[in-house]
């Protein structure tokens, strides 16, 4: 019996033990929030001023009067503003004061968010010993989230190692992460043929080689052309709509044959990627093939090659307008409301 | 025979002390559970990034958004909730807010603050609705469509909305909730993080009440001043901050609130969309979720993410919050009976035995427990079948067990989210999860048997949800 009250009194005393901890940690913390808010503008104020005297040394003093957390954000924060000679100036001033060392460590000691923006920062401050630091986190931290970070740190430092090393310490699971887009927009131009290398490997991750034929396309231009055009029938639907995507970017002498085969795949991505980039190149000749997709059963083809269509001008009009006079039919009612499409009259 | 009739009598109540205590120790063991899975779960979460860390990280990828606000009734707010919507910080999305057949001028508010026109957008009848008697865009802004319908209930507008939205993930929002401006970007990092799993995912509902808020935005955060909303915030801890960081860790989180919930169309469309007349279309939808991934043997996750923040309007009144109690229980049992061939069903896994198990202990048996604990716990005292030294050490175990269970969800919000920015507020809160085990608890447990009672009733009402609006200043 007497147990039973003892564990009442024990999770009463608990509670109000937990609770008073909670408000006393509280209380410090209004403390320390309100002081590191005075730093912090104090070291913006000091700043702005230095983008006006360039007196360095004030900066410096002014750097490391506050504490190194409190420089380091608002430092990363003001420098993401600047561009040019100010911009190196007052990089060189956090440099002198040590604070790429700072931020090392908080790569490597700091909680998964801290090490995050370790990453971020240490790009931006463009250490001697940044890319050593980056590449060991890419190598050795636990979180996924880092590695992908430390890569594209590196990525902006000029110093990234091998894709396939990359990738393989990103891991197969951080490699399904949209941020691996990121780093592939940010991939040095001179490098590009490993992008294409790794999407061209069968056995790659589908969604990493979709978004190295994505990045490629964005910035890699007419030259690979042809290499998506050899990836249009790739056996994984999501690579095969990647280069139906980017050979509507490119252009390719074969892209009516390519594009009339892909609207015929049994992936409805491909049909619509297919149609949305005959509606980009132009194709004309591809009209007869577009109204045999308005009757897709599915409604993103359909919509596709409706917009297609009334984007080749007047015949593609007048195709949809025979469409939507016809019998009812799926064509007929998505030929009519693509032609109501806009503000009613 | 009267020694036959106290054999009887004692039995019973033996048999029903067991069920009573039965239902209270599962309960017990479940908020410990969760607890511990919580706690593992928050440890586990990287903290949070500042806001325009996220956007210089994820503003590229970040998928696009539809925002689906279904308003009915909504004139008092829905303005000034729109203009917010449109502010909030996020790449690429579009507001859709569908007028259900309101009776109030909601629509031609809307078309004088945003000088709507109507306008032909194409779109495909995958979900069945009311009909649609237009579509508006407006001149001011390419991110804003107003769809106005005839009245079908909160579900049939969203189908609606699913219907006309072509982003490949949607957010359904209530028209006079508030979220954070950076609430999308937090609460889409899943889908950025994990694109091809991630299906749904909930942020956090708290209460606005005594707060102040300006053009749509909660600029400062106070408690509300009077008692029922402010019972209200530990509640609502508990539920979002213990119970949903628990089960989304372990893939069995059962309800995405209908108030704040991401998901992905396609998903949403296969699964035939929100249910119409549903009591609760949230839970609804999230079962039939689990459902169609375990039945098509996807791999899949629904998350709860604790840091996107959206503000609702917490009932002040005893009569309203009543009836929001009673049809949220309606909701819970019509899902659990309308689903039941899940629970403990193998082909399910932790889900049918998780998910559904804690629907049949802290939902179904749950109030009916406790309510009958309160009734027969004294009357067999009374009858001398029970001690009263007994009596008195259970009944103290089980509140400041309560309290327990609500101080340790505070200590998660201090953890996690430190949305109550003054010390006093947490002094305020520990006084509240000590003072709603005397009185509020028992009324909110009768609340859910009403609802028991009502389900078998067949009532499918929903009641009036007075408003006051959030509009104004601090209230």
């Amino acid at each position: 019996m007497w147990y039973v009250w003892d564990l009442s009194i024990l999770l009463g005393a608990l509670s109000i033990a937990i609770m008073l901890i909670l408000i006393l940690r509280r209380v410090l913390q209004e403390r320390r929030g309100t002081a590191n808010a005075d730093q912090r503008r104090q070291l913006l104020t000091a700043l702005i001023a230095f983008t006006e005297n360039r007196d360095r040394e004030a900066l410096k003093a002014a750097i490391l009067a506050v504490p190194a957390g409190v420089a380091i954000n608002a430092g990363f924060e003001f420098l993401s503003l600047l561009r040019g000679a100010e911009h190196d100036d007052v990089l060189a001033a956090f440099k002198e004061c040590g604070m790429p060392a700072r931020v090392g460590r908080q790569l490597e000691r700091g909680n998964v968010a801290e090490r995050i923006h370790a990453a971020e920062m240490l790009a931006a401050l463009d250490s001697e010993d940044a890319s050593a630091r980056l590449l060991s986190a890419l190598a050795e931290d636990r979180s996924r989230e880092v590695r992908i970070a430390a890569a594209i740190a590196l990525s902006d430092l000029g110093s990234l190692p091998l894709l396939d090393f990359v990738l393989d310490n990103i891991g197969v699971a951080g490699q399904r992460s949209r941020r691996v887009i990121e780093l592939f927009r940010r991939f040095p131009r001179t490098r590009f043929n490993e992008l294409a290398v790794h999407a061209s490997r069968a056995d790659g991750v589908p969604v990493v080689r979709a978004a190295a034929i994505e990045a490629l396309a964005r910035a890699g231009g007419f030259g690979f052309a042809d290499f998506f055009a050899s990836l249009a029938g790739d056996a994984s639907p999501e690579v095969a709509a990647a280069a139906l995507r980017a050979l509507g970017l490119t252009g390719h002498a074969d892209a009516p044959s390519i594009l009339a085969s892909a609207m015929a795949s049994d992936d409805l991505d491909v049909r619509a990627d297919a149609a949305d980039a005959a509606g980009r190149l132009g194709l004309s000749e591809l009209a007869a093939t577009l109204a045999g997709l308005m009757d897709d059963e599915v409604w993103t083809v359909r919509y596709a090659a409706a917009n297609t269509l009334r984007s080749f001008g007047q015949p593609g009009e007048k195709m949809l307008r025979a469409m939507a006079a016809s019998d009812v039919s799926r064509s007929q009612r998505t030929a009519s409301l693509i032609l109501a499409e806009g503000p009613a009259t | 025979m009267i020694a036959d009739w106290s054999h009887q009598i004692v039995l019973t109540a033996s048999i029903l002390s067991w069920f009573i205590i039965g239902a209270g120790l599962a309960q017990t063991a479940i908020y410990l559970l969760q607890l511990i899975v919580a706690a593992y779960a928050l440890s586990m979460r990287p903290p949070v990034a500042r806001s325009a860390l996220l956007w210089h990280r994820y503003g590229d990828v970040a998928p696009p958004i539809a925002l689906l606000v279904p308003a009915y009734n909504e004139a008092l707010n829905v303005v000034e909730s729109v203009h917010s919507m449109l502010a909030l910080e996020y790449p690429n999305f579009e507001v859709i807010v569908i007028n259900d057949g309101s009776k109030d001028d909601t629509l031609q508010r809307l078309i004088d603050a945003f000088r709507l026109v109507k306008f032909h957008r194409p779109y495909e009848e995958e979900l069945a609705h009311q009909p649609i008697r237009g579509l508006y865009s407006s001149p001011m802004t390419e991110r804003l469509f107003v769809v106005d319908k005839e009245n079908g209930g909160k579900a049939d507008a969203q189908n609606a909305g699913i219907n006309v939205c072509r982003a490949p993930v949607f957010c359904v929002i209530d028209g006079d909730s508030i979220l954070e401006p950076d609430a999308l970007m937090r609460a889409a990092q899943p889908f950025i993080d994990d694109p091809e799993r991630t299906i749904a995912v909930g942020g956090t509902i708290r209460i606005a009440n005594g707060s102040t808020i300006e053009a749509g935005r909660v600029r400062e955060v106070h408690l509300p001043w009077r008692l029922l909303p402010l019972l209200q915030v530990v509640e609502y801890l508990r539920a979002f901050l213990m119970a949903r960081l628990a089960w989304s860790r372990i893939n069995t989180l059962m309800l995405v609130s209908g108030a704040f919930g991401m998901f992905r169309r396609a998903e949403v469309v296969a699964v035939g969309g929100f249910t119409k007349g549903s009591m609760g279309e949230d839970l609804d939808l999230v079962i039939k979720l689990h459902r169609h991934m375990r039945d098509t043997k996807r791999k899949y996750r629904i998350q709860f993410v604790p840091e996107p923040v959206c503000w609702t309007e917490a009932p002040e009144t005893l009569s309203v919050l009543a009836r929001q109690r009673t049809r949220w229980q309606r909701g819970a049992l019509e899902c659990f009976f309308r689903y039941r061939s899940m629970l403990f069903n193998p082909r399910y896994g932790r889900v049918g035995f998780l998910g559904f198990g804690h629907i049949l202990i802290v939902d179904v048996l749950g109030p009916v427990a406790e309510v009958l604990g309160y009734i027969l716990i004294p009357a067999f005292w009374l009858l001398g079948i029970l001690s009263g030294e007994y009596l008195l050490a259970f009944t103290s175990l089980v509140f400041t067990y309560g309290v327990c269970v609500s101080v340790c969800s505070l200590v998660l919000e201090e953890a996690e989210l430190q949305r109550f920015p003054r010390a006093r507020d947490l002094a305020v809160l520990t006084a509240v999860a000590v003072i709603e085990n005397f009185g509020y608890r028992q009324l909110n447990n009768f609340w859910r048997v009403k609802g028991w009672w009502q389900f078998l009733r067949g009532n499918q009402g929903w009641g009036e949800m007075t408003r006051t609006g959030l509009g104004g200043a601090k209230k």
